[in-house]
This record gives C-alpha cells, structure tokens and sequence, in this order.
C-alpha cells in the first residue's frame, strides 16, 4: 500500500497527480465564482448601509452582522439541506415527484458568495467612505450628472481604496472553498482525503494539499499586490 | 414558527456550548504563548530561528484550518514514533487534535497581531524614555508593552471571536459542539431554517458578549485617550 | 558650584552621514557649565542630528565625543556605544526636551515625571513625588497633574516635558526645537519657562528658530550651516550684523517674514 511519494503524485495510472489537479482546479474555480458572486452582493451591501432609509442600512446591517458572525460551514449547511428542501418542494409542485438537490458546486458558491459579500460590504463601505467630499462636490459644481459622478470619481475611488481589503477577503475565500469538502464537492482537501485514504498517506497527501493553497495564496496575493501598486499611483509622491 | 421545536432545539444546541467555549479558550491561551515564542524568534537576530518563525506564520496563515486539522487528525497516527509514544493515547484522542491544530492556526495570526502591536509604539516615546537612560527590560516592561497592549487588543478581541467561530469546524472530526449538534439536528428533522436561526443567534450571543468584555478592558486601559480638555 | 575645569561637553571632528548625505562634516564644539547655547541653522544644515548625537539617539559615524568629563566609547563606523551601561548612566544626567514633546500617553503628567526617577535613578517614591509637584507647580501645572497627555494643549504638554527633564536633576539639558510643534500663542508660556531656567545658570543647549530669544537669552550662539560650524560667538556679535556673511544671509530671510 505504500508507494514512493513521486509515484504516487505521478500522472500515470497509478498516480494521483491528475486527480489532485483537477480538484486543484475545481478549487480555483469555486473561489472565482463565490468571489466575484460575493462582489455583487457586497455592492449592494454598502449601498444599503451607505442608504439614506434608515430601514434599508438596518437590512444592510443585518446581513454583515449574520453573515460574519455565524460560522460559514453553518452557511454551508443551509445552503445544502435547505437548498435541496427548497428545489424539492419547488420540483414537487411541478408534478416531479421525488427527491431533488443542487449540485454541490452550486451550493458551494452561493454559500461563499453570500459570506464573503458581507466581508465585501464592509470594504466598500471602508472605501466610499475615504473619499473627499469636496472632490463630489467638485464634480457637481461643473454639472456632472449623479450617475456620472458615480461612475467616474466614486466608483474608481472607492474600488481603489478597497482593493487591500478585497485582497485578504480573496485570501479567506479561497481557504474557506476547503469547507465545501463535507457536502461532497471533489475539490483540493476532499480529494486528498480519498488519496490519503486509498493509500494510507495522509500526511503527504494533506501536505501536499496544504503547499497547494499555500503556492495558489501567494501567487494570487502577489497578483494583487501589482494591482494595488498600479492604481495607487495616483497618490503616491 | 414552531416555538416549542425551537425551544427545545436551542436547549440541546447549548449543551455544545461548553464544549466550543472550552477549545476556544485552551486554543488561545496555547496559541497566545506560541505567539509570543514565534514573536521573539522573529525579533532574536539569530537568523535560522527567525526563518523558521517566518515559514511557521507563513505557513499556518495561508492554509486552511481544516487542512491544518485533517493533517494532524489523520497525519499524526501515521508517524510511528508518534504511535509508540507515550502520548498516542491523548493524541489520538479528537478532542486533543482539535485544540493542538486550533493553538497552531491562532499562533500564527496572534504573533502577526504582536508584531503590529509593537510596530505602532510611536517612536517619540520610546526615544524620550531612552533619553532618560531607560533601556532593555526596563524600557519594555515601563513603556513598549503598555503601549502595544493598547494597540493590539481591540484586534486581539476580534481574534478571539474568529476562534470561537474556528471551533465550529471540529465538529467535522466528531466533536460534539454546537455546529455538530446542529449538523445532526438538521440531517434527521431536515428542518433547516429553525435550526440555522438558533444555532447562528447562539454564535452571534458568544461574541456579542466577548465584544462586550474586550470593550470594558479597552475602556479600562484607555482611561488616557479621552479628550475632555478645559 | 560651578567649577572652571572641564567642559561639560566636547565634541571633536564629529560626523555623520546617512547613506551617502553627510549631515555632519566635522564639528568642533565645547560647551560650559553655566551655559546657554542657542544652536541655529537653516532646514538641513544638521543642528538636530547635532543635538541628537549628544545623547546618542543618533550614532555618529565618526568623531570623538566627552560627556561630562567621560570619553563616550564608541565603535567603528558609527556601529553605536561600545558601553551600553556608561551610555545609560551618561543619559540620565543629561536630559532632552524634544519637538513633539514626547510624553508617555498611557501615564498621567504626574506619573510622566516620577517614572524616569523611580525606575531608572532608583530614588524613592514619596521624595519623587513631592519634588514632582514642586516642578510642575513652578511650570504651572499643578492643577493638571493627574490629566493624561492627550488631554492638555500644546504647550502644556511641552511645560510638562521640561518638568520632566527637570526631574532627572540634569547636569545639562538639551531643548530639540522645543516650540516649533506649537501653535504661536502658546510659544510664549514655554519660552517663559526656558527663560527662568537659564537665569537659574542652567547648562542648556537649544537648537531654535525663535530668534529673539536665542539673541536675549544665550550666553553664546552657534550657526551651522551645510554640516559644519560657520559662526559662533556672543549673540551681541552675531545678531550686530557684520560679523558674518552667511549669518547675516540666514537672519535677513527670518526679517522678511
């Protein structure tokens, strides 16, 4: 049962290196997907907390303060059980009987997206909030519209001053995909669990794991720190 | 609203209260002296001790705690010096494994939060202290250190809260806290909502009260940042 | 009792460069028991890092320097104190009165004073402390002993940063701008307090742009300029005009103000 650890991390049939690349890959893709799914929601976020309505800033209110403060494999699980309830009952009353439940891909990404949207919020906000009144001010006293105010001076700004925080929001994004491993979705940790299991390897297995998100954090984190240089220029002297 | 389900749901998920608070606590008391060990590592000037501390922050920040925790869980009992030793019996032991991969996850962010602490001593008063001839311990302990708490606490709070949340995924490894309680709720009633509801008002409670206490203590040693001038 | 045999402080060709900017280029300086120094100079020219290198919160890279009567032993290529002991003790009497005053935010002025004494002259509590009222009632504080920092003005905080270099019972004092940081009215109160000091014959070092008490109050002024000392001399000299080209360049921006 035991191999050498090159050839079990090998290509060939015998070799867990492509499977582990694929969930690699699966990983990846559902920390894009939550990630950017969760910018959306973290648009709305601030724009309900940044709201004139005080019943629109306490709904606002409300998602961070749940979305950060319950643990997010909680969020997991209700997505999971509840989702499949949910399209069960949905299929059901379509005339199809029997049991329905959504990918765990889907679920996944709706789960991180949510938690990770109410991280975003508080960025943007954080980031509308560095902005000079009088630069607004400016723009108006020369008749810029208020969607274009938005969209030239507010928008860049504000993404800029947010873009650090976005960045470790990624950071915990892409660790938090590990989450998705107990509902079933083949990604990096589940498949180096059934690799430890199959081979009773786990400390390679694990540990490759671990070099993975470890290698994809930093590269994914230096990617960042570019973009972060590039648009800051503007401020520095 | 099916009060009496939700009563009686809230009752058996706060018998895993204990349990969260008790891996919470022992994780960052562990995890604090780690901190501190990986601190003065890094500030010793012996160069492979402070690499070493470097990689291990490194290393604990940037992958997940449930890695961290599958690979010692499932890791350790593979190592046969580990097997044979005298502490198999502990080691094997869930509860045991949790604690160590948790001391080790919050070490790491503990000791970055230390070295931010230290880093915003405004040099002004460290000069003025050196300039009446006070140096080494003495500096630290009078001037440094006070100054540092101040900075790291409120951060240091939110640490603690993001460990009580990190607590819920020890449940994966058949612990018996809130989430695995939940977990089990949830698999045989599959009525989902209510039981998010009271387990998640349940976590928001913790650290609404831990807000709470870190606020009193911030208030206590900030006695000296209240503007009231005549 | 001031004897007439050793300067309190010497310093021979010291230098200092940061990186490859020599700030320093050589200074030659004395200074007496008794004496009130006003060192003066554009932006640049070196007087803080001057000031700073007495006490050794800058290092210098080269250059011999006397502290009351001690050789400070240095080492090489401005590495810092080969004695970090004789530094220590050497610092204690030899108090700084710095721009931003400085003052401990997490203890109370009164606490500011008593801490240097208590805990690095080993003195006792209840003396500290009585002397510590003493100080802040002739600096006009009394009423604010047991206010924090961050809750007196400017210039309060300042009157309470000289107490507390008082409180070391200094052989000398070394003032580094001392109200440049504060707002122009409260300049006064501060420079009143400095005012008494040297009609008590207190050896002080100041480097200043309030150029009116460098001229009434100095018993000599000193003008770096580009690194090293380009006048020096009674103020009645320097500030008569004439006496120096560079000088008289220097003061005539000040006039125009």
């Amino acid at each position: 049962m035991t191999g050498l650890p090159f050839e079990l991390l090998s290509f060939g049939p015998e070799g867990w290196g492509q499977p582990l690349l694929r969930a690699t890959g699966i990983t990846l893709a559902a920390a894009v997907c939550g990630f950017t799914l969760g910018s959306g929601f973290g648009v709305c976020g601030a724009a309900l907390k940044l709201s004139r309505h005080a019943a629109l800033r306490l709904a606002g209110q409300i998602y961070t303060t749940v979305f950060r403060g319950v643990p997010e494999i909680l969020v997991v699980y209700l997505f999971y059980f509840g989702g499949s309830i949910a399209l069960t009952h949905l299929m059901n009353l379509g005339g199809f009987p029997g049991f329905f439940s959504l990918p765990s891909f889907v679920i996944g990404v709706l789960a991180i997206g949510i938690v990770s949207g109410a991280y975003q919020t508080e960025a943007f906000r954080a980031g509308f909030m560095r902005l000079e009144r009088g630069q607004l001010e400016a723009a108006a006293a020369c008749g810029m519209p208020p969607f274009l105010r938005l969209r030239r001076i507010v928008a860049p700004q504000a993404l800029r001053f947010a873009l650090p925080a976005l960045g470790n929001i990624w950071q915990s994004v892409l660790k938090e995909t590990s989450l998705l491993s107990v509902i079933g979705l083949t990604e990096l940790l589940r498949q180096a669990g059934i690799a430890a299991g199959s081979t009773r390897q786990p400390l390679l297995f694990y540990g490759v794991a671990a070099l993975m998100f470890l290698v994809i954090g930093k590269v994914t984190g230096l990617a960042f720190a570019r973009v972060e240089h590039r648009l800051a220029r503007p401020w520095s002297r | 609203m099916d009060w009496p389900f939700l009563l009686d749901t809230t009752l058996q998920l706060l018998s895993g209260v204990p349990l969260a608070l008790q891996l919470a606590a022992l994780s960052l008391t562990a995890g604090l002296v780690l901190a501190v060990m990986a601190q003065a590592a890094m500030v010793s000037g012996v160069a492979p001790l402070r690499w070493i501390a470097v990689a291990y922050i490194d290393l604990f920040r940037g992958t997940p705690l449930l890695v961290q925790i599958f690979f010692i869980y499932y890791g350790l009992g593979q190592i046969p010096a580990v097997r044979e030793s005298a502490l198999w019996p502990i080691l094997r032991e869930p509860y045991w494994c949790a604690v160590l991969a948790l001391a080790l996850n919050t070490s790491a962010y503990s000791a970055e939060i230390i070295r931010g602490a230290l880093a915003a001593v405004p040099l002004g008063e460290v000069e003025a202290a050196r300039a009446c001839g006070m140096s080494g311990l003495l500096l630290r302990r009078r001037i440094v250190w006070p100054i540092a708490l101040r900075h790291g606490l409120p951060i240091y709070g939110s640490e603690a809260i993001l460990m009580v949340k990190a607590t819920s995924l020890t449940s994966i490894i058949t612990l018996t806290e809130i989430t695995g309680i939940a977990h089990k709720l949830i698999a045989s009633t599959y009525r989902v909502v209510e039981i998010f509801v009271a387990a998640g008002a349940i976590y928001l409670a913790m650290a609404f009260l831990l807000t709470l206490v870190i606020g009193l203590a911030e208030r206590r040693l900030n006695a000296h940042l209240t503007h009231r001038r005549n | 009792m001031k004897t007439e045999t050793q300067p309190v402080i010497v310093t021979e060709a010291l230098s200092k460069c940061f990186g490859t900017v020599d700030v320093l280029k050589g200074i030659d300086f004395q200074a007496r028991d008794g004496e009130v120094v006003s060192i003066l100079g554009a932006s640049g020219s070196g007087k803080s890092t001057f000031l700073r290198c007495l006490n050794l919160l800058e290092l210098p890279t080269s250059g011999r320097l006397h502290l009351l009567g001690e050789e400070v032993r240095l080492r090489e290529g401005g590495k810092g104190a080969a004695d970090r002991r004789q530094v220590d003790r050497l610092r204690a009497q030899v108090a700084m009165v710095f721009q931003n005053f400085c003052l401990w935010s997490h203890k109370t002025v009164l606490e500011n004073l008593m801490e240097a004494p208590i805990h690095v002259q080993r003195r006792k509590r209840a003396e500290v402390q009585s002397e510590a009222m003493a100080l802040l009632d002739r600096v006009g504080l009394t009423a604010r002993a047991d206010a924090y920092p961050a809750q007196l003005s400017g210039g309060q905080q300042q009157r309470a940063a000289i107490a507390r270099a008082l409180m070391m019972k200094p052989r000398v004092l070394l003032f580094d701008e001392p109200t440049s940081a504060l707002d122009p009215e409260l300049v006064g109160e501060v420079l009143k307090v400095m005012r008494d000091l040297a009609s008590e014959g207190r050896t002080m070092l100041i480097v200043t742009h309030e150029m009116a008490f460098a001229r009434d109050v100095s018993s000599r002024v000193v003008f770096l300029d580009g690194g090293v000392v380009a006048a020096e001399g009674p103020p009645k000299a320097l500030f008569g005009g004439g006496f120096n080209q560079r000088f008289d360049q220097f003061i005539s921006r000040f006039s125009q103000g």
